[in-house]
């Protein structure tokens, strides 16, 4: 991997995310919400703080959970193919420069104006939490951004995943967003109304979890946020029995490792054999 | 004056050899065995009428669409070649990004081509193109005219002066004086040792075939993916009557 190439292209993809629209309006809506949540849940956070996981903490997490990755993924849609009918990506390819340089360089770019978004929105909600916030509170604010900021890299990976692999740019933005409703509501309304009919049971439901990146993220940041799987009811309690809270943080983050590489992989073989 | 330094290499004088080339798609037939040549400082014309393959023979030699046959750039297949930083090249139609500059554009395709540029105003030293060509660095691609657009989008293709350039239809939305500008950096690129393989329609190489004579070595006609004339500009002549754009070789008829 030539690293002068891949920040080239990362630089390139994140100058041109913060200039447009996509970025700026979620970025701005997001801080604005994030504001929002965190004004109304002031008085659970104050009382129980972030690791009590009350209204606040919840609103919070859930926000963390479905803006940026619904904006990594759009943004992560749009890149390849709008380049693509564009001409760029063809322009691009034959720079001396491999694809999966190119793929890299493109997530990470993404990944950097995700990252940004998430850092407004929760700056914001630290500097009101400021004043209300005890030490541990902010440890586990760090750890919820932490986990956003993994989720977002998901994110973004896998919207470059259908661009480098959809046909049209619209059919990539239509297939991410259909994507992000899966995972992040289509799914759990599925397994809530099938868990007890088909007898999924504790374990059923942790495989679910690893296998839907936003749910897995919704689980990293409850446990990082300093609440321990108790926190997530029966299932918490399975957890915590079974594996214990620390090595069911670890496989979540292994979940959440395994979905990159594998969105990263399919976008370069996307690339590599699609004619741009 | 244009100088040009293209990149130099120790092989021998051939620097693309295409050999039965053939792509197809669906059951449409694009290119249909063609073979062509270029010696290091060849400047070679690729011209035919709408569909006859023009476009996709230089996405082959690109590395960008696959196809049956070989083509080597130096001994290297395309995709290696264009890795090896020894292709540039100009697509038909590229839409550049509007919110970034001219000079914004410049910088990134030479940090992909390694060539250093520590200040703004060395981005214009580093496109081998004649002062004016490029429209001032700090304006917007989005607030260029088309014709402005696709001056930037060539000297992102010439960047680094790459042995072999593919411009597919460069002079399109180009006015008379930056068109002159343009086959006056083919010439400075041919005198520097620099090989091109250009795509024109007929229309345009008809009505200028004397101007191109003098910067282009060779045409190659295709038809319908076949290639019908391989010699001089100056041997493609508009065939009368009601073809008067249609070009023939001087000894087909």
């Amino acid at each position: 991997m030539n690293l002068r190439s891949v920040t080239a292209v990362a630089a390139w993809e994140l100058r041109l995310a913060v200039r447009g629209r996509l970025v700026m309006g979620t970025a701005l809506t997001f801080t604005v919400v994030c504001v929002l949540a965190t004004l109304l849940g002031l008085r659970s956070l104050s009382a129980l703080g972030l690791a009590g996981v009350g209204s606040g903490t919840g609103a919070l997490i859930n926000l963390a959970i479905l803006f940026p990755p619904l904006m990594g993924m759009m943004l992560g849609a749009n890149s390849l193919s709008s380049a693509r009918e564009r001409s760029l990506l063809p322009l691009m390819l034959v720079q001396p420069i491999s694809r999966l340089d190119h793929v890299t360089g493109v997530v990470l770019g993404l990944v950097g104006a995700v990252w940004l978004t998430i850092g407004f929105g929760f700056g914001a909600s630290a500097l009101l939490l400021a004043g209300v916030a005890g030490t541990a509170d902010v440890a586990g604010l760090l750890a919820i951004v932490a986990s956003a900021l993994g989720v977002g890299v998901v994110a973004v990976a896998l919207g470059v995943a259908i661009s480098a692999l959809a046909g049209s740019r619209l059919q990539a933005l239509g297939l991410s967003m259909g994507l992000w409703f899966l995972f992040a509501f289509a799914i759990d309304l599925v397994l809530a109304g099938v868990a007890g009919a088909v007898h999924l049971g504790p374990f059923g439901l942790f495989v679910g979890v690893l296998l839907n990146p936003l749910e897995a993220g919704r689980v990293l940041m409850v446990l990082a946020s300093g609440g321990d799987a108790l926190t997530l009811g029966p299932f918490g309690a399975y957890l915590n029995v079974t594996i214990g809270t620390a090595h069911a943080a670890l496989a979540v983050c292994a979940s959440l490792a395994t979905w990159t590489v594998l969105s990263l992989l399919m976008a370069w073989a996307g690339i590599t054999r699609r004619e741009p | 004056m244009i100088r040009i330094e293209t990149q130099t290499r120790p092989e021998g004088d051939q620097l693309l050899e295409i050999h039965g080339v053939k792509k197809s798609f669906g059951g449409t037939v694009v290119l249909d065995d063609v073979s062509l040549q270029l010696k290091r400082g060849d400047i070679a014309l690729v011209v035919g009428a709408n569909g006859s393959g023009k476009s996709t023979l230089l996405r082959c030699v690109a590395g960008l669409t696959r196809f049956d046959g070989t083509a080597r750039i130096l001994g290297a297949d395309p995709r290696s070649a264009a890795r090896q930083g020894l292709i540039g090249y100009l697509p038909q139609l590229v839409a550049l990004p509007e919110a970034v500059t001219v000079g914004e554009v410049i910088a990134f395709f030479a940090r992909l081509r390694g060539v250093s540029l520590r200040r703004p105003t060395d981005c214009a030293a580093a496109v081998p193109l004649p002062d004016g060509f490029l429209p001032g660095l700090d304006r917007p691609i989005g607030a260029l005219s088309g014709g402005m657009r696709r001056r930037v989008a060539l000297a992102a293709a010439l960047i680094g002066s790459p042995p072999l350039v593919l411009l597919d239809e460069p002079a399109a939305s180009l006015d008379e004086e930056h068109s002159a500008s343009l086959w006056e950096t083919m010439q400075a690129l041919r005198a520097a040792g620099g090989t091109a393989l250009i795509a024109m329609p007929l229309m345009v190489t008809s009505l200028l075939r004397h101007d191109l004579a003098a910067v282009a070595d060779r045409a190659v006609l295709l038809e319908q993916g076949r290639v019908v004339h391989d010699g001089s500009v100056e041997s493609l002549r508009p065939a009368p009557p009601l073809g008067a754009h249609r070009l023939m070789s001087v000894g087909s008829r």
